[in-house]
């Protein structure tokens, strides 16, 4: 098991990736806390899952724009576990649009759970990291962020910014034993991804080298990686996790 | 604890973390302005005392931390109730 014991947090973990993210560091022995905003019911279940797994969990209903309620699942966390060791941020939403189309609303609310999600529950974490002289931060950026796609003007923002923000970050407080990598999931089958159009999915896998869209356990294998002892000298980095689709 | 083994004491925590002589972090001495204390310096001297004296002291109070008298105070509050 690599993180035996160890205490973490995951934002939007009770559905697609963050769900699968959270299942599997449990199984790495992992004690986990993980927000949520809507799916209350998928969040009880992971709960209960995490806790057949035999580790602990919490889930808070945690609106990761909100500044100060970020700070109170953050302290929560650190007072019901006694430590931390470790945040993936996940939470994210689409709001896809042609731009021409694009409510002002549409942009806001994506920027604000992506982007400034990630500040906020980051911003929370890393002054206890500071302090410890240790702590791993994995950001869910996605090839998006990377390659650009159309009618993702918004989320495409959003997921460069945290490629931005995660080598900044990364070369910041790399003195403090601090690592910080993101990973850039290309078409995993997730709802995200099950909700795009049947034709424009078969011709998007076409485009894919290794032929067929990502599983879950593509991307939560990489996290592992990242979380591991093995990545004691990996900081900085984005990992494209996309069957090849957009090899530069 | 003596008053002034305590200002001792949190004098060398200060002066090891800036690696500064201790004659020269006076209480009045500004951390940034006279001494060359960074954001995370100040971090790492709250860290310090926090572990020293298993005390803990909230991430608000850092920007207290500007002189070795308004340090000493601060830890004071909390030393006080007990940590």
């Amino acid at each position: 098991m690599i993180l035996k014991d160890k205490v973490g947090i995951i934002t939007g973990g009770s559905r697609g990736i963050g769900r699968a993210i959270a299942l599997a560091l449990a199984k790495e022995g992992a004690n986990l806390a993980f927000t949520y905003l809507k799916s209350s019911q998928e969040a009880q279940t992971l709960v209960q899952e995490i806790e057949k797994i035999g580790r602990k969990a919490i889930g808070t209903q945690t609106d990761v724009r909100d500044f100060e309620k970020s700070k109170e699942m953050v302290e929560n966390v650190k007072k019901e576990f006694g430590r931390l060791d470790f945040l993936v941020n996940n939470a994210g939403i689409t709001k896809d649009k042609a731009l021409m189309m694009m409510s002002k609303e549409d942009w806001q609310e994506v920027i604000d759970t992506n982007l400034t999600g990630m500040f906020n529950v980051t911003r929370h974490c890393i002054v206890t990291f500071l302090k410890q002289k240790s702590g791993d931060i994995i950001n869910i950026s996605s090839v998006s962020g990377i390659a650009g796609m159309s009618r993702q003007t918004n989320y495409a923002a959003s997921k460069a910014g945290m490629i931005g923000f995660t080598k900044s970050l990364a070369r910041e407080v790399a003195a403090y034993n601090i690592r910080v990598n993101a990973v850039a999931p290309g078409f995993i089958e997730t709802e995200m991804v099950a909700s795009l159009k049947e034709d424009y999915k078969n011709a998007m896998i076409k485009n894919i080298p290794l032929g067929r869209f990502g599983k879950v356990e593509d991307v939560t294998g990489t996290v592992k990686f990242l979380l591991s002892d093995s990545a004691n000298f990996v900081t900085g980095q984005v990992i494209v996790i996309d069957g090849g689709l957009f090899i530069q | 604890m003596q008053e002034q083994q305590l200002e001792n004491e949190i004098r060398n925590i200060i002066a090891e973390i800036i690696e500064k002589k201790p004659e020269e972090v006076t209480p009045d001495a500004k951390f940034f302005e006279d001494l060359g204390v960074d954001s995370m310096m100040a971090l790492e001297i709250m860290a310090a005392i926090e572990k020293k004296y298993k005390i803990a002291i909230p991430e608000e109070k850092l920007s207290q931390l500007t002189t070795l008298g308004e340090t000493i105070r601060v830890a004071k509050e909390y030393l006080a109730s007990g940590g």
